[in-house]
């Protein structure tokens, strides 16, 4: 569309035609202040914040939704403008429960910094104190709808971000109310907890148990990482608070998460029970520690494991996990012995691109769950069946949490059925992890030019595979070191390998699940706690950036000192 | 010059907000160079006088029957009325009880707390205020001339509002002296 000349708050511009007030005024630097407006998400002119005046209109316009057009000339904070402003504000306040001493949001509120700054003081109006209830029955975040201003960005976020259109709306007017599926408690709904409506309130009516109280935006510091619990590698932003992360979010200017994250990236490592790892603990007979195993200093842990691996020479094995970082893995592959993933990999597979699944029209998804794992790329498959009519063809056994998003589903060895649809389609694209490497081999010869978007397990595999480590394969070696990170679950073949070998070493963050398996554990920092890279899914090196100052040895330190000490 | 004469009374309060206003510390010698404290609850005389003071300061949200005297009372006797503290400005936490029924709030407070003895009453004296269905802010029961929200207000929004008062001019909180909390 060709450009319009505009003039806002004196500010002369060209700007593209069709475009909306709002958006003119940001391209020529003029501030209007919003609330139900996001950039990432449509918007939909509620909360009326946004009102300005625009000259030979009869009523004062929301800028967020009003398109500009030839020689429009708005005014922002004209008196009209700030009296309506400030009526606005004073109905929002009056409608609910507003209080700001004992909200967790107080000093980070987009409502209270409205109210600051129209300088309000008092109001204007009774208020008729809806008794309106808090929903706790989400694992690891809350909803006080007392504080909801029903700007509708959770709605609007969980529909057109995630895909997940879980949340809704009952009645209307002062009795309209957000709601989860047909009104049930959110713990006992679709929602996935992936956080983005928590992400993107602007008040204090969603609050994730970690973060409350513990800082306001001036007591906080942000620092850009990237997670590496899953391969994807969503960007993210930790929130700091004196040297403690106490939340996590999605990083709105990164690929391929462009601002989302899941359940497992934004809450796990913030909720995790297991005791973490502070000095090394060595297994020493006839003890009374815990699993035999007592404190150590690192002279007399590492020696031991050095000593151990040195001695079991082409019998070592060090098995590294895809919590690593490149750089640890670049260094393990100077230990003794063979050197395996921990995670199951694809061989050949090459990087995938996740934009592909913005714009597939039919994705065959081979036997993952990727409401488990990868939960991103789950996000995009099914903001595609929501919106862009995409279809979703499931080849899975048993309970899948995708189901309701599946055009079709089928058992893996019905494939056929799967390229027979696929085969009509534009842009057809096939999902697999390692595990369904065969059956995505079978997929992509019968569908040639299907893009194929294979979802590393582990974190940074790629970028272990790139340095030459390469998949587990149960073996005879006798010495075992682990670099296990915040690994949960001991893969079954790693366990029977461990459980024969004569000596086991662990490097990682937690106590659990290594405690009955090693001889040696020691101590490796949190993936919040390290810098590092990692190599994503899509084959893109990105950076951890510690967010946390800590006494602990760096990943990469661990091993290098334990290199050193196995060639003396 | 005559002195300003400035009195204040509390209602629902729990006197965080006098507890801000000494926090002006050692700016209380300069202040009582230009004003006179006729009565405040913490002092010897507790009512101003009839004659009416120029500066009434309120704390505390109207809750009951003695609280809606005791503010009108100050009304009447002040030029300007000062709402200090969110309960006098909004309602502030003493709103909490508009959720529910006052027969419900009387006997959890009285009978079912759990540090409470078995066998306790809600004590019914007709020398105890009665309890409004709900409370309301100073400004729904007479007409305040400036609010000083917080909770409690900083007490360098109090000595900011009294010197610009001093000075002829309406105090216009901002930054740090505008709070909520």
């Amino acid at each position: 569309m060709a450009n319009v000349n505009v003039t806002i708050d004196e500010k002369a511009g060209a700007v593209p035609g069709g475009i909306t007030v709002l958006e003119a005024a940001r391209l020529l630097g003029v501030d209007i202040p919003t609330l139900c407006d996001h950039p990432a998400i449509a918007p939909i002119g509620a909360c009326r914040i946004c009102l300005v005046e625009v000259e030979n209109q009869r009523v004062l316009q929301p800028a967020c939704t009003f398109p500009v057009s030839e020689g429009m000339t708005v005014h922002t904070e004209s008196p009209k403008v700030l009296d309506a402003r400030r009526f606005v504000l004073q109905l929002l306040f009056s409608e609910r429960n507003h209080y700001c001493m004992f909200c967790q949001m107080s000093g980070s509120c987009e409502l209270q910094n409205l109210a600051y700054r129209y300088g309000l003081n008092h109001w204007i109006f009774d208020r008729p104190f809806p008794r309106l209830p808090v929903d706790a029955s989400r694992d690891f975040f809350a909803m006080d709808h007392n504080r909801c201003i029903l700007c509708r960005r959770c709605i609007r976020a969980c529909d057109q971000l995630v895909g997940n259109g879980t949340l809704g709306l009952k009645h209307r007017g002062a009795s309209t109310m957000v709601i989860a599926d047909m009104d049930v408690p959110f713990g006992e709904s679709s929602c996935v907890s992936c956080g983005t409506c928590l992400q993107v309130c602007p008040t204090g009516t969603l609050m994730d148990r970690a973060s409350a109280y513990m800082g306001a935006t001036k007591e906080i510091t942000r620092v850009t990482s990237t997670c590496n619990l899953c391969s994807i590698g969503c960007g993210v932003e930790l929130v700091v608070r004196g040297n403690r992360v106490i939340r996590v979010e999605g990083d709105w200017d990164t690929e391929p998460n462009k601002g989302l994250i899941c359940e497992i990236g934004r809450f796990h490592l913030l909720f995790d029970k297991r005791a973490r790892m502070r000095q090394p603990l060595v297994k020493a007979l006839g003890t009374t520690g815990q699993d035999g195993l007592v404190a150590a200093s690192w002279d007399e842990a590492l020696d031991k494991v050095a000593a151990e691996l040195a001695a079991a020479g082409a019998k070592a094995c060090t098995v590294v996990s895809g919590y690593a970082s490149s750089e640890t893995a670049a260094a393990a592959c100077q230990l003794p012995g063979d050197k395996m993933l921990m995670e199951p990999a694809a061989n050949g597979a090459s990087p995938a691109c996740l934009d592909a699944l913005d714009e597939a029209d039919v994705v065959i998804v081979a036997g993952s769950d990727l409401a488990e794992n990868h939960q991103v790329a789950g996000f995009a498959i099914k903001r595609g069946v929501r919106h862009r009519g995409a279809r979703l063809l499931l080849l899975a056994k048993g309970k899948n949490g995708l189901d309701d998003w599946a055009y079709h589903k089928w058992a893996p060895d019905q494939a056929d059925k799967a390229v027979a649809i696929a085969r009509e389609a534009q842009a057809p694209v096939i999902v697999y992890t390692a595990d369904n490497e065969a059956l995505a081999a079978q997929l992509g010869a019968a569908l040639p030019d299907a893009k194929r978007v294979y979802l590393p397990a582990g974190g940074n595999t790629l970028g272990l595979a790139a340095a030459n480590i390469a998949a587990f394969q149960a073996n005879d070696a006798t010495a075992y070191y682990v670099v296990a990170g915040e690994a949960k679950e001991i893969p079954p073949d790693l366990r029977v390998a461990l459980e024969k070998a004569r000596f086991v070493a662990v490097q990682a963050s937690f106590r659990e699940p290594w405690e009955g398996l090693a001889d040696v554990l020691l101590p490796s920092p949190l993936l919040f706690e390290k810098t590092g890279s990692v190599t994503n899914a899509e084959g893109r090196t990105v950076q951890i950036v510690a967010a946390v100052k800590t006494s602990l040895k760096a990943e990469d330190q661990v091993v290098k000192e334990l290199i050193a000490r196995t060639h003396r | 010059m005559a002195k300003v004469t400035l009195c204040s009374d509390w209602l629902d309060i729990c006197s965080g907000c006098e507890m801000s206003l000494l926090d002006i510390d050692e700016r209380i010698v300069e202040l009582i160079k230009h004003v006179q404290i006729l009565s405040t609850p913490v002092t010897d005389l507790k009512h101003p006088p009839k004659e009416g003071v120029d500066v009434g300061i309120l704390t505390g949200a109207v809750s009951n029957d003695h609280q809606l005297k005791v503010a009108q009372m100050i009304r009447e006797r002040a030029k300007l009325l000062i709402a200090l503290g969110d309960c006098a400005v909004f309602g502030g936490i003493c709103t909490m009880r508009n959720f529910f029924d006052t027969e419900e709030v009387l006997r959890r407070a009285y009978v079912e707390t759990e540090s409470t003895a078995p066998g306790q009453e809600v004590p019914r004296s007709c020398e105890i205020a009665k309890l409004f269905p709900q409370v309301r802010a100073v400004n729904q029961v007479v007409n305040v001339d400036l609010h000083i929200p917080g909770c409690p207000p900083p007490a360098d929004a109090i000595w900011y509002a009294i010197t610009e008062l001093l000075a002829g001019r309406i105090p216009v909180l901002t930054d740090d002296l505008l709070t909520y909390d």
